[in-house]
């Protein structure tokens, strides 16, 4: 089943820039670590197949042929993935809501699913130094609203989820980017070796939206000109026609454009043809409202693609902690349209790479 | 051997036992050389295979009577007995090879200033480099400095040549090289002792006369011409009490076809060549202790003898070239000769010589072919060489070094900027000798402190483009031995390098001699210590001192240390593991749980024993399990660090 072994994926992944950071081979063996944002070999691994080549989300599978064996067949959609349901939420909880990136849907999720029982452990991103994100474990249903908002910086979540699992918890979740959740599907699939990082722990993956995720050495020169890195208290991408990262900071909004922020994207993003984390229970994004921008800010776009995505949902629901509006018509067919462009995109760019060609920055 | 040489010392001093053959080690004899000639002052820097003969003579050090010290390196060494000599005492400095090196700028000027009590060199040559990085050959530097060189060839002669050397040193007021090699220095015969003197003299440094008189004059190599003219003069003195030393010797027939002429260890090589062959009557020897300058009245009348000469020496041809030289100047008296040696190829230019390859070389020239080993006896040699257990040359179990490489094997691929080490000398060149010892990092390896120098040139490279983090590692010793002003250099050009000191609290390699940051001295009493940190931060540079077993914390520091721009001092300390107060006391009792190991399979593939490599853990080929050798692991308890699945288990030894 396993392909290949570190010497492989050090040279079609980690020498190439393809790496996502995810830590899917991390964690698994002392061979790989992961530093700031970036995986590294520590000491070099002889064997012919292992785990880190075949977890790697970067590393040749099919995604065609991987969701069938995880979602309904009815489901799936070409450009979405498996779509049970469509909604626009948001967390009850202002509080929730004003620790969130946007809705706090996210949260409410993890937290809920602590709260039932669902899981006993979730695998999260936490604030650490100067921007760079310190993957978390928490067993409180409390302590998910500390660790909300987005950062723009991969966490290697898949490598603390392999740490959790090697530990005392029975039942993980995990909040996931796209690349992550293709890699704890690709691990769902790998036959089970004496040292199995415990995977069959998982029960819940909600997963993130994601555009793109920026290189953390690029993205701090870059706001270090801009303004006190130690003042920022979070980002956010608005709709495209902004034009803009937003950086919200002690002293106030600093908006910086797509222009210089475009060239700090992680070379390996660019290669990335999931926007909606396909490979998830139930992905979570920001919505897009008629109100505008300032109002849509505050609710998500989710999809349920799982039966316990939805059963979770439902839950919410029914416990009041998730509040509903309807979803505008036309918002669906918006998202697909931007799912198969991020597609087409990452085709264009494998294209490139297969021709020898330099990386080519797009928005 | 039944009685191990010099054991209890009392072999090298006891003048008890004058007149009875006593069994000394070479870099004994050497010693008792030193003592039957009265030395007073003593100096030295460690090094293999001369380290002996300053460690024999700290054991009969004695305040006012024999001053005993390990210098911070040669020069200063040979600084220190030449004031001693100065002062009118008799006085020896000891190093091997290439601290000559180290010295010769000063060994330049003292040669030209002159001696006044009788003044030693003695160094120990490593050919085969069995325990150095280079082949370097110190006798180039006799005829460099116009200097006698003498060379013994046996045991009883070491000691004899050394007491000589004194005295031929006051005969022409300047130095005396006396030069072994490690098979002379660290193999033992018998020595007759001879009587020890009664010490007598006040140093006191006479310098109250003008500038040409050598006696009570100060002592400086001006006016130039006049003290270099003086010089050769009094090496033409040497040179004539050369013509009828006792320590060369003829033995052969009178007409040899086959003369050859040797020196050093090589005289024992050329004897059982010979004999091998059963030549005796073909081949003569002539073996010389005076080796420069050559006496050509001897030389001409042994090239008188044979058509066909043979010179046998280790390295490069420096008997060879001299021979030759005389040779061509006395032409039209000896006619012409047939010469073999190395120039030709008769003999190799590198290594060590052994009996073998001579009696292959004089066979050849002869026309015998050497008797081939009887088949029983190549069997049994077979037998025993498969008996003896492969040992891969690394740390020793529980070095403090492997953890330090271990750690920085770590920072560096975390920073990913593809940085290297630049190595230095010490046990820790291991880590440059033998890719698996230092984990692939040290990639430079050059002579004491030259990694810190090297670096300092990397660490300037930064405006060419070169994005990689520079690390020199330096040993205590060589810390204080060479690194110093290269520190200082890149201190001062803000060169971007981080230096990390690897304390292990001695010149462990070549067996725990103090240096400066020790509070002892070479004769055991307590001594200042000069504190490595504290001197790099009088430099400037901020310094970090870290445990290199403690893994997280000590890779968390040196990666941001590598982020920084300028110098950056990590000290690690952590004492040798043979040092007196750890040898033999475990820290830790460790074990492996099998039941948690996971061998080869995906999840380690033996981390362990595959890369780190401690010889305390071994691979067991039938459980397919890692497990801990009690016997060899020292008990430091790093690796259960690195198991990944925390299989490797300790627990606090019991204090004893
Ligand atoms: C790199 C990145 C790019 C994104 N791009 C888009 C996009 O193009 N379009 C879009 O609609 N949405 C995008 N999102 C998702 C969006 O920013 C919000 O995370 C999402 O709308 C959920 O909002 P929320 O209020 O429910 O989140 P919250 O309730 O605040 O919870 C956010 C959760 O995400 C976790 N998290 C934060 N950062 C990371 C990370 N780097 N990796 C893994 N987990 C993390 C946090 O620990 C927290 O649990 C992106 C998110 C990230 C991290
Ligand atoms: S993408 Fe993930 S699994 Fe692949 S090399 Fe990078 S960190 Fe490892
Ligand atoms: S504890 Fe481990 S690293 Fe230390 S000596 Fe024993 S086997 Fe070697």
């Amino acid at each position: 089943m396993f392909q290949g072994g570190q010497k492989e994926l050090k040279e079609t992944v980690l020498d190439t820039g393809l790496c996502t950071g995810c830590g899917a081979c991390i964690n698994v063996c002392p061979y790989q670590a992961s530093y700031r944002d970036w995986t590294v070999v520590l000491h070099h691994c002889d064997l012919a197949q292992g785990r880190c080549y075949a977890c790697c989300p970067r590393t040749p599978a099919d995604p065609g042929s991987l969701l069938p064996r995880f979602y309904d067949a009815a489901d799936l959609t070409p450009e979405l993935g498996a779509v049970k349901g469509f909604y626009i939420a948001r967390a009850a909880d202002e509080v929730v809501r004003r620790g969130a990136q946007h809705g706090g849907t996210v949260t409410t999720l993890i937290a809920l699913a602590l709260r039932e029982g669902l899981i006993d452990a979730a695998v999260l991103a936490g604030e650490g130094d100067a921007l760079l994100p310190r993957p978390v474990t928490i067993r409180e249903p409390s302590a998910a609203v500390r660790q909300g908002k987005s950062r723009f910086v991969v966490s290697p979540n898949v490598a603390e989820f392999n740490r959790t699992a090697q530990g005392d918890a029975e039942r993980i979740g995990i909040v996931a980017t796209p690349c992550q959740a293709q890699a704890l599907a690709k691990m769902r699939i790998q036959p089970v070796t004496a040292s199995d990082g415990g995977i069959g722990k998982l029960k819940l993956v909600v997963g993130l939206f994601c555009g793109w995720a920026l290189s953390w050495p690029e993205l701090t020169s870059l706001l270090g000109k801009k303004t006190d890195l130690t003042a920022v208290t979070g980002m956010d991408i608005p709709p495209s026609r902004y034009h803009a990262l937003e950086v919200y900071t002690k002293e106030g909004i600093v908006r910086v454009s797509l222009d210089e922020v475009l060239p700090c994207i992680r070379e390996s993003c660019l290669s990335c043809g999931d926007m909606t984390a396909e490979f998830s229970d139930i992905s979570v994004g920001s919505a897009r409202l008629p109100e505008g921008w300032e109002e849509a800010r505050l609710w998500n776009q989710v999809i349920v693609r799982s039966e316990r995505g939805r059963e979770l949902l439902e839950t919410a629901r029914r416990q009041g902690v998730l509040e509903f509006r309807e979803v505008p018509a036309g918002n669906l067919e918006k998202l697909k349209a931007a799912s198969l462009n991020k597609k087409a995109a990452a085709g264009r760019s494998a294209a490139r790479r297969d021709a020898g060609g330099l990386k080519e920055r797009t928005g | 051997m039944n009685n191990k040489p010099g054991e209890d010392g009392m072999s090298v001093n006891g003048s008890r036992k004058e007149g009875a053959e006593v069994l000394l080690m070479g870099n004994e004899a050497i010693a008792r050389g030193a003592l039957e000639a009265g030395v007073r002052v003593a100096a030295g820097y460690p090094g293999t295979p001369s380290s002996e003969i300053i460690e024999t003579l700290s054991r009969f050090s004695e305040t006012g009577k024999l001053y005993v010290e390990w210098s911070t390196n040669e020069k200063v060494a040979m600084e220190v007995a030449a004031a001693a000599s100065f002062a009118g005492l008799r006085s020896l400095c000891v190093m091997k090879q290439n601290g000559v090196n180290v010295a010769s700028d000063f060994l330049l000027h003292l040669t030209g200033s002159g001696t006044r009590g009788g003044m030693v060199l003695v160094t120990c040559d490593d050919p085969g480099a069995l325990s150095s990085v280079n082949e370097g050959e110190s006798r180039h530097f006799a005829r460099l400095m116009e200097i006698p060189l003498i060379e013994p060839a046996d045991f009883g002669e070491a000691k004899e040549m050394t007491r000589w050397a004194f005295e031929l040193s006051e005969e022409i007021r300047n130095v005396v090289m006396v030069r072994s090699v490690t098979r002379m220095s660290h193999a033992s015969g018998n020595v007759v002792p001879g009587p020890l003197p009664v010490l007598k003299g006040k140093a006191e440094f006479i310098c109250d006369g003008p500038v040409s008189d050598v006696e009570r004059g100060p002592v400086i190599s001006a006016p130039v011409i006049q003290k270099h003219r003086l010089q050769q003069e009094k090496l033409r003195r040497a040179v004539a009490l050369f013509e009828t030393s006792p320590f060369n010797a003829y033995a052969g027939p009178d007409k040899p076809e086959l003369l050859i002429i040797t020196s050093s260890a090589c005289a024992l090589y050329s004897r059982e060549a010979v004999a091998l062959l059963g030549a005796e009557g073909r081949a003569g020897i002539l073996k010389l202790g005076t080796t420069w300058p050559l006496p050509p009245a001897l030389l001409k009348r042994h090239l008188l003898m044979a058509e066909k000469v043979l010179i046998v020496e280790e390295v490069l041809p420096f008997l060879e070239d001299q021979v030759k030289i005389l040779a061509a100047e006395q032409a039209r008296e000896i006619g012409i000769k047939t010469f073999y040696g190395k120039n030709d190829g008769t003999l190799p230019m590198v290594g060590e010589l052994n009996p073998d390859l001579v009696a292959e070389a004089v066979g050849r020239i002869l026309g015998i072919s050497p008797p081939a080993l009887p088949a029983a006896y190549r069997e049994k040699l077979q037998e025993f060489a498969a008996m003896v257990t492969k040992r891969e040359q690394t740390f020793c179990p529980g070095c403090p070094h492997r953890a330090s490489f271990w750690i920085i094997r770590e920072a560096l691929q975390r920073d990913r900027r593809r940085g290297f080490v630049c190595g230095d000398i010490g046990c820790y060149a291991m880590a440059a000798l033998f890719q698996a010892a230092g984990f692939h990092t040290a990639k430079t390896l050059h002579a004491m402190g030259s990694g810190t120098g090297i670096a300092s040139g990397f660490g300037k490279l930064g405006p060419f483009g070169m994005e990689q983090p520079v690390i020199a590692v330096c040993g205590d010793s060589t810390f204080y031995h060479a690194a110093i002003p290269a520190l200082i250099n890149a201190v001062h050009q803000k060169a971007d390098i981080t230096f990390i000191a690897l304390d292990n609290s001695g010149t462990a390699m070549t067996g725990f001699q103090p240096h400066p940051g020790i509070a002892v001295n070479a004769m055991g009493e307590t001594a200042p210590r000069v504190e490595i940190g504290a001197l790099c931060s009088a430099m400037g540079a901020p310094v970090v001192c870290e445990d290199p077993f403690d893994l997280v914390r000590t890779r968390e520091t040196l990666n941001r240390l590598l982020e920084s721009p300028g110098v950056k001092v990590l000290i690690l300390k952590q004492s040798c593991a043979l040092s007196p107060e750890k040898k033999g006391k475990k820290q830790f009792l460790v074990q492996v749980d099998e039941a948690l190991c996971r061998g080869e399979d995906c999840g380690c593939n033996r981390l362990c024993t595959r890369i780190f490599r401690c010889p305390g853990l071994l691979w067991n080929r039938e459980r397919k399990k890692a497990e801990i050798d009690e016997v060899i692991c020292a008990g430091c308890g790093f690796c259960t660090g690195i198991c990944p699945a925390g299989a490797i288990l300790s627990e606090e030894a019991a204090k004893s």
